[in-house]
């Protein structure tokens, strides 16, 4: 587990909703809303590009611990708005989805072990 | 990076047929989302991606990209790897999650996309 | 119908892949200047050409015709000089044009025949009429592709195919609807041809990129429609039309982001918003003009960077 304050200092990561202090279990980088339902796990921090409102409802039913935003993508304003209730962690980076889970998996991030493959 | 020291870091599969092991890798990129893969995707580079289906193989194709990744285990159709054969992409499967893929890669030294300049 | 589009396209690229100096008649009937009109009567008979090219000391200086002759001989002038009868600035080719654009020539001057000239000394090289073109097309299909492939065609249609005048090359494409099996056909083979054409990998991924976006755009969201690319000497141009619901905001469209795509869309990987501000990237120029219910019309250039003037 690595906490997620920690990862917001070191990859400069701008917070704009929720509360950072939790615990990262591993990653997952996805853009299909389908794919992360079937295949995110409890606590992974969520890399994505998709500014929708429904991520915030998707990371609600996974237990994601945050949602990182890529790629300069800003989320819409009733994705903020979502995530501020539900308190979902929305934080945004001008890097892409490649590098910033290769800084993740520097800091000790790894994906999720796929059972059935 | 040498596509076969790709193939390793992943434990991938090439089910494109034939390729040269020694062809060079530069950059990794992933998204699933098609407009943004033409949008930052560069020529000779590598996509890795949960999406499957022939529009993957028409965006590398359109935009120069050399080789695509499909993760978790999934298995491309006829379909996808006659059209990627035809254009001549390598298509790899592993069985790793894209998170994972990109975190290998990149910590074994291939750059990303964004990583260059943005221009045309 | 299918078979017949490729058979065109390939005619289309021999045009760009063979010189003139490759189908143009090389062992040329000259007269010098200084002959009288009168030296004609054997040459025109014998060779049963109805034009001479005028040469002195190799230079070309003009081409006098058969007309030219019969005016002549109803004046009784068959004494003048060649040289005073002629016709001077004649249009000619260069014998390493590609045969392109002799076929545009004779598409905007209606001439039957040009004088192909070397580009480096300007001397008369050899002679091409359109026959010598569907000749030469015909040999070196027959040679690069099967002969059933050959078959299919006759020679007549070149001129058809090949729309000339201010275009050089034309092609054109059908998008069908909501069919995401079939999408991307267009810009790929759009690609294909453009990379065959000799055209630079830059300028054929920026062409294909953008003809992709909107190919893919024409999929999702209408019925079908077509896209017609026009392969210029200094431009590529492709024009995108459909007969869909249109857009209301084009502004709003052209935002990073913006997208209406329904679900299904974007499960198959589409709706990030990104299509059109992609083709804006990747082009020199985007038109885009739409009316809701109407459909939307998107026209997209790519300039050829290495365009050189030939004329
Ligand atoms: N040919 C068209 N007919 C009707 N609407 C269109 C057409 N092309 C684009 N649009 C509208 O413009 C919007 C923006 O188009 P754009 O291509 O930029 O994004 P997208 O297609 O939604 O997503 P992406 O291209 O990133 O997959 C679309 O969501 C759609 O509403
Ligand atoms: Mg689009």
């Amino acid at each position: 587990m690595v906490n997620l304050k920690d990862i917001v200092q070191k990859l400069d990561l701008k917070v704009v909703s929720g509360d950072i202090n939790r615990e990262v279990s591993a990653g997952y980088a996805s853009d299909l809303l389908s794919d992360v339902i079937a295949n995110a796990q409890k606590d992974n921090i969520w890399i994505t590009l998709q500014t929708h409102v429904n991520i915030v409802a998707v990371a609600n039913l996974q237990e994601l611990a945050g949602i990182i935003l890529v790629n300069g993508r800003q989320p819409e304003q009733a994705t903020l708005k979502k995530a501020e209730q539900e308190n979902i962690p929305i934080l945004l980076t001008e890097l892409s989805t490649f590098e910033i889970v290769g800084k993740l998996y520097e800091l000790g991030i790894h994906g999720n072990k796929m059972s059935s493959a | 990076m040498k596509l076969i020291e790709i193939k390793e870091i992943l434990e991938a599969e090439v089910v494109s047929g034939e390729y040269d092991p020694e062809i060079e890798i530069e950059i990794g990129c992933s998204s699933d989302l098609m407009s943004e893969i033409l949008a930052f995707g560069k020529p000779g580079s590598i996509l890795l991606t949960s999406l499957m289906n022939i529009q993957v193989i028409n965006t590398a194709n359109v935009a120069d990209i050399k080789a695509v990744c499909f993760v978790m285990g999934k298995i491309p159709d006829e379909n996808i790897i006659n059209l990627a054969k035809k254009n001549d992409i390598i298509v790899f499967i592993t069985k790793f999650t894209t998170f994972e893929s990109c975190g290998r890669l990149y910590k074994n030294g291939l750059k990303s996309c964004s990583y260059l300049n943005f221009e045309k | 119908m299918d078979n017949n589009k490729r058979t065109t396209t390939k005619i289309q690229e021999l045009t760009y892949e063979l010189k003139v100096k490759d189908v143009m008649t090389k062992d040329v009937e000259t007269v010098s200047p200084k002959m009288p009109v009168n030296f004609l009567r054997d040459v025109l008979q014998n060779k049963r050409i109805s034009g001479v090219p005028v040469v002195n000391d190799n230079e070309f200086v003009g081409l006098i015709s058969i007309e030219d002759f019969i005016k002549c001989l109803e004046q009784g002038k068959m004494d003048d000089l060649i040289e005073d009868r002629m016709t001077k600035n004649i249009k000619t080719l260069y014998a390493d044009e590609p045969l392109v654009h002799a076929v545009v020539k004779f598409e905007k001057f209606g001439f039957g025949r040009f004088p192909v000239i070397s580009r480096k000394d300007k001397k008369l090289v050899g002679i091409i009429t359109k026959s010598d073109i569907i000749k030469g097309v015909l040999k070196k299909l027959e040679t690069a592709y099967h002969d059933e492939e050959e078959r299919r065609y006759r020679a007549s249609h070149i001129f058809n195919d090949i729309i000339a005048d201010e275009v050089f090359l034309k092609f054109q494409y059908y998008v069908e609807g909501k069919n995401f099996d079939k999408a991307g056909e267009a810009s790929t083979g759009l690609k294909k041809t453009l990379y065959r054409l000799g055209l630079s990998p830059e300028i054929v991924r920026r062409a294909a990129i953008s003809t992709y976006e909107a190919e893919i755009n024409v999929v999702a969201f209408t019925d079908g429609g077509i896209i017609v690319a026009y392969v210029e000497p200094h431009q590529i141009k492709i024009v995108i039309t459909d007969k869909g619901p249109g857009i209301p905001n084009i502004e709003n469209a052209m935002k990073p982001g913006f997208s209406t795509a329904p679900e299904w869309v974007r499960e198959l990987g589409f709706g990030a918003g990104m299509g059109l501000p992609n083709i804006k990237k990747f082009a020199d120029k985007m038109t885009l003009r739409s009316k809701v219910g109407k459909g939307t019309h998107l026209e997209i250039i790519v300039k050829l960077s290495n365009y050189r003037d030939e004329d």
